[in-house]
């Protein structure tokens, strides 16, 4: 786990649905969700397959690795609470196992689609850890 | 029977503070029916789009005192709902289930002391929750951000440029130098678009639409009638809608294509029009990757050339495309998707004035709603369709 970032990063609560996405968060892990049904890996947030509409999901452990999809630099705060927080990284990930994410890079601006990311974990000050990602040395994909 | 839209309000747009949102719908729709040369009464239906602010709403009908109406609804469709309350009312007038259909938007987002920002990118008060609470945590909140990473994903798949996209922004402001509703209208270029503030990178703050307050309804009535009203008609020659979803997974074409690949040949296939067959082109633009993505989708040039065929000209004053002719939400007003739909109905009567173009046979028109996940488009024209003349 990557040290903390302490900066002041606004505070959200879990719900029933996502309570076991950010147990396993503060464990260091990433959940994303599988498909009883036909074993498609799927986003944190699914509540349908994708593939065969089925319902019946469960948590799975993600290897926690994948690839730059798309990003942005943020520059210009969304709204107050980010007045001291810009410029950040927010990017698309796309999983090894297939699914993306909205997350934020821990550090560095991309240079190309496909590059290498792996994630890491932060917690909100007195909140949720959730995870982040980082670039990963080496070629791009 | 076929429909058209006889009439065409607009209110005060931009910085006015007075009326609530309620207030400028209420007054669209009035100045809509006194420009058809109707009164309230002669309204059978009301179709209402809230802004930011949640209204208007229903309610609408109580503070106009419209009775008996035959069609009355909320179209929750983002900036898909101005062209999905036309089709809607078309569908309505071609049935026979109601007769003259007012549908209106208005927003009321700024404040004298509030930004566009205040009104756009601030959370809810009560802390958020679940993973659309993690989201704002994240700061992946306002549509900036997510259109910037669309219009980034174009960029590296297709080599799509930044200065590319300032010559949206550049030919729409030469046209809003001809829209006496224009906020902005001061010449551009590339380099002022290239040398504005970045928001959220590829985006400069001149990709980014205005937030403006107002109002704008229109009455679409059958083609018949329209013949005997006040205005030149417009008719409603094809529409149709997509809602491709949020695919978040390996293969998602997220940046690349949109909805509009789908409603924009559908509506040109129910007007019995080709992509050669359009004159102008009024397309929603909330930011001017939109625009370019919207002009690939609906086949105006390949998938991927969007950028250099806008850098070539073909939309701006003297081009063989003409596109945003009023200025478009960079440059005259934000109503959502009515801002290319009044612009698209003056220009199909004619009275566009200094910037009115010389073709105007078939007109094609874009809203789109969420981060590219609604679509909807309208084909318009001065001309009764086939077979109805």
């Amino acid at each position: 786990m990557s040290e903390t970032d302490n900066r002041a990063w606004p505070q959200f609560q879990r719900d029933s649905k996502s309570a076991a996405f950010f147990d396993a968060a503060a464990r260091g892990e990433l959940f994303i969700r599988r498909c009883l049904t036909c074993d498609q890996r799927l986003a944190p947030e699914s509540g349908t397959c994708l593939t065969c509409d089925g319902t019946d999901l469960e948590w799975t452990r993600a290897e926690g690795t994948g690839s730059l999809v798309t990003w942005t630099v943020v520059e210009r705060p969304p709204n107050r609470a980010f007045t001291t927080l810009v410029p950040y990284t927010i990017a698309v990930v796309e999983l090894t196992e297939g699914p993306w994410l909205y997350t934020r890079l821990t550090e560095g601006v991309p240079t190309a689609v496909g590059q290498p990311v792996h994630v890491e974990f932060q917690q909100v000050p007195g909140g949720e850890h959730y995870p982040v990602f980082a670039l990963t040395e080496g070629t791009p994909q | 029977m076929t429909a058209a839209i006889a009439g065409l309000g607009l209110t005060e747009v931009g910085k006015v503070y007075d009326p609530s949102a309620s207030d400028f719908a209420a007054k669209a729709v009035r100045l809509a029916a006194a420009d058809a040369g109707l009164t309230l009464s002669d309204l059978d239906g009301l179709l209402v789009s809230p802004g930011t602010q949640g209204r208007p709403t229903l309610s609408l009908q109580k503070q106009l005192g419209l009775r008996d109406l035959r069609l009355l609804n909320e179209i929750h469709a983002l900036g898909a709902s101005p062209a999905n309350m036309i089709s809607i009312a078309a569908d309505a007038v071609s049935s026979g289930s109601a007769s003259a259909v007012a549908c209106v938007f208005a927003d009321a987002p700024l404040t004298p002391k509030g930004s566009a920002r205040d009104a756009f990118g601030s959370g809810p008060r009560r802390t958020p929750t679940g993973f659309a609470g993690l989201n704002v945590g994240l700061g992946a909140i306002t549509p900036n951000v997510f259109y910037a990473m669309a219009a980034r994903r174009h960029m590296q798949n297709y080599g799509t440029t930044s200065a590319h996209l300032g010559a949206i922004a550049v030919g729409q402001r030469a046209w809003a130098a001809g829209n006496p509703d224009a906020q902005f209208t001061e010449p551009m270029t590339v380099d002022d678009h290239q040398n504005s503030p970045v928001v959220a990178d590829p985006l400069h703050l001149l990709d980014c639409c205005l937030v403006s307050n107002g109002g704008a309804a229109v009455i679409v009535t059958s083609a018949e009638r329209a013949r005997d009203l006040a205005q030149p008609p417009v008719h409603v020659l094809g529409w149709a809608q997509s809602h491709p979803g949020q695919v978040m997974l390996r293969g998602s074409d997220f940046g690349l294509r949109t909805g509009a690949a789908q409603a924009g040949p559908a509506a040109m296939k129910m007007a019995g029009v080709g992509v050669s067959d359009v004159d102008l082109v009024e397309l929603y633009d909330s930011y001017t990757y939109t625009v370019l993505v919207t002009l690939e989708d609906y086949g105006f040039c390949a998938k991927g050339e969007g950028g250099p065929f806008a850098a070539e000209g073909h939309l701006a004053p003297g081009g063989d495309l003409p596109c945003n002719t009023g200025g478009g939400q960079l440059s005259s007003y934000y109503l959502t998707g009515f801002t290319p739909i009044i612009e698209a109905v003056t220009q199909a009567r004619g009275h566009a004035g200094e910037r009115q173009v010389a073709k105007r046979e078939v007109i094609v028109v874009s809203g789109s709603g969420g981060v590219l996940e609604h679509h909807a488009t309208l084909v318009l024209s001065p001309n009764a369709p086939e077979g109805t003349r």
